[in-house]
């Protein structure tokens, strides 16, 4: 018995490693058999996407959402740009301040408000990111540091723009293969927390937090955890941005549509779950970029009117998001494919 | 018998009150648990017990009073302190993690013995197995029967390590024969070394299983005593048993 299940754990990793291995060799041949500027744009952004909804989902995790993640972005691309403009530090080193900025505001907004049941959290992340943009658009100098006011910042071309040393390249390449890295890794930290004590506290406070703090779990501290981690990565993210579009409008990098942009790729594709943010940013950045592709210059504003339908769409027929069908079809084909004989103990023994 | 403990406290709430507004949910109350013992908590609806065990596991906050636990003074803990001291506690509406497997479930609880999540498992799987959960331990909550439920919740507390456990109605809405389990099986626990306070309206379970019984009626403590003396006492009778029990 023992040795049964020890063969159907066997085999559910290794098809699990065969499908994210699949995909991983995909992304990164993609590059070099596709040579549209526009297809590879297209691809980091699903990466860049599903990079900051995974960080945004983790918030997700541990049973609260915020509306706000925007903020902590724009941190880090202010952070690293004008650690770069003002006193030439590089992007790779600034990536980490920012980071840390966007970590410190998390732990701000995060300490007062996750001790609270209900809504608190979500309004003050609306809120801090609101009148963060207003600060920064009405800000010219603070200081000494140059904030851009609502023009916003440029980063400094070195070199026409080739300087890997200070995360600037020439083509789309670097930065796609940057990008593939970037959420990579994330998923696959979301994926080792949630087989850590931290991921099951988690599971263990979005099920009932009444309960979980019955079991020794301090829902607020799990929960701050959560949210520092996640503005951390969002920072991180912030950099990737900038160095990527090299300008930073402020009604854009901190705007309120950015923020909503990121919690809704992670709820279509399922704000609990570890996978989801990436699929839903497979899903829905190819959807955004083709509608306003088509239709931005004849109906603009169409292709949000688009996103809005779809988004009630998933609310009302699949709240848990993406990830759940996906994952239950990739369960059936895997017992179907690699355990054909298994498949009905594979059913009821399955988590 | 067993389940009478060895005259040790191991909890004493001393002239604890709780107000809600205007409401005196529980009043200068006075209850003392022993060491290894199974305490039976009983009484009308509204009459504080849920509000007792709210007010010991840190959920409340009394506004009087003392709540100490093996020597150490509890009173005003937030609940994961006072359960990481050693003392845990059940909810009467069963409270599963819908979307984790009942194993996983437990696994929460145990993660508070031991941090490692393959140790705890282990320890999980012990206790699955001494509940005799059989095949659904790997069931997601949401799929769990009210039975299930109830012995889930105590799987969980018993998991945390707790040496106290206090159970908010573990019966029920259960059959006969699974009351008859639950009884067996929550003197295996105590058995095994840990404390039970246990609230219940089924008189004859609580007759059996607990030696000492405290009666509770408008948040005060109307009777203490073994089953015999509180089923005899004119003041339980009438506020809580009723005349069926006169004649025993």
């Amino acid at each position: 018995m023992e040795q049964e299940t020890g063969m159907r754990a066997l085999a559910q990793r290794l098809g699990r490693r065969v499908v994210i291995i699949a995909a991983l060799t995909v992304a990164a041949i993609i590059p070099l058999v596709v040579h549209n500027p526009y297809a590879i744009h297209i691809g980091i952004l699903i990466f860049l996407y599903g990079y900051l909804a995974t960080a945004w989902g983790l918030v997700g995790q541990s049973g609260q959402l915020s509306f706000g993640h925007a903020a902590f972005l724009g941190l880090g691309a202010y952070t690293s740009t004008i650690l770069f403009n003002q006193a030439g530090v590089t992007p790779w080193l600034g990536m980490l301040a920012g980071g840390g900025i966007a970590m410190a505001a998390g732990a701000g907004i995060g300490y007062p408000t996750l001790r609270l049941r209900g809504v608190y959290f979500a309004l003050a992340t609306l809120a801090f990111a609101y009148s963060l943009q207003i600060f920064v658009r009405t800000t010219n100098w603070l200081g000494p540091i140059r904030i851009g006011a609502g023009p916003g910042l440029h980063v400094l071309l070195v070199n026409g723009g080739n300087a890997p040393s200070l995360f600037q390249f020439p083509s789309k390449e670097p930065y796609y293969y940057i990008a593939l890295g970037m959420v990579a890794g994330i998923v696959a930290l979301s994926y080792y927390l949630n087989r850590t004590r931290i991921g099951y506290y988690w599971a263990a406070i979005r099920g009932d937090p009444d309960a979980a703090e019955s079991l020794g779990i301090s829902v607020a501290r799990y929960r701050i955890r959560a949210f520092l981690l996640s503005c951390f990565l969002t920072g991180l993210g912030g950099t990737f941005y900038a160095q990527y579009f090299l300008a930073l409008d402020p009604r854009r990098v901190l705007g309120v549509s950015l923020s909503i942009e990121i919690a809704l790729v992670g709820i279509v594709g399922g704000w609990q779950s570890v996978f989801g943010p990436l699929l839903g940013s497979l899903v829905l950045i190819p959807i955004g970029q083709l509608t306003r592709a088509q239709l931005g210059s004849s109906l603009p504003g169409l292709h949000l009117l688009i996103y809005g339908v779809i988004l009630m769409l998933f609310i009302q027929f699949l709240p848990q998001g993406l990830n759940s069908p996906v994952m239950r079809g990739l369960r059936w084909a895997e017992a179907k494919v690699w355990r054909p004989r298994e498949y009905s103990t594979y059913e009821r023994g399955g988590k | 018998m067993r389940g009478e403990g060895n005259r040790v406290a191991l909890l004493e709430v001393s002239k604890v009150t709780k107000r809600f507004g205007g409401l005196v949910a529980v009043h200068q109350l006075d209850m003392t648990v022993n060491n290894g013992q199974i305490l039976g908590l009983i009484g009308p609806n509204g009459a504080g017990k849920t509000t007792l065990f709210n007010l010991i596991a840190g959920y409340y906050k009394p506004d009087e009073g003392q709540v100490v636990f093996q020597g150490k003074d509890i009173t005003g803990l937030k609940p994961y302190d006072v359960c990481r001291l050693g003392l845990a506690r059940t909810f009467q509406t069963t409270k599963p993690f819908m979307e984790s497997s009942l194993i996983d479930n437990v696994v929460i609880g145990a993660l508070m013995q031991d941090h490692n999540v393959a140790n705890a498992k282990k320890i999980a799987l012990n206790i699955v197995d001494m509940l005799g959960f059989g095949e659904i331990a790997y069931a997601p909550g949401h799929e769990l029967t009210v039975p299930d439920r109830k012995r889930l919740e105590v799987a969980r507390a018993l998991a945390t390590g707790a040496k106290l456990l206090l159970l908010d109605e573990p019966m029920a809405g259960l059959t006969p024969t699974e009351k008859a389990h639950t009884v067996a099986l929550l003197r295996r626990i105590n058995e095994q070394g840990t404390t039970l306070v246990v609230v219940e309206h089924d008189m004859k379970a609580v007759m059996t299983l607990c030696p000492h019984i405290v009666l509770l009626d408008r948040g005060e403590k109307l009777v203490e005593g073994t089953p015999q003396e509180v089923t005899s006492d004119p003041r339980a009778i009438a506020a809580y048993l009723g005349e069926e029990y006169v004649a025993t």
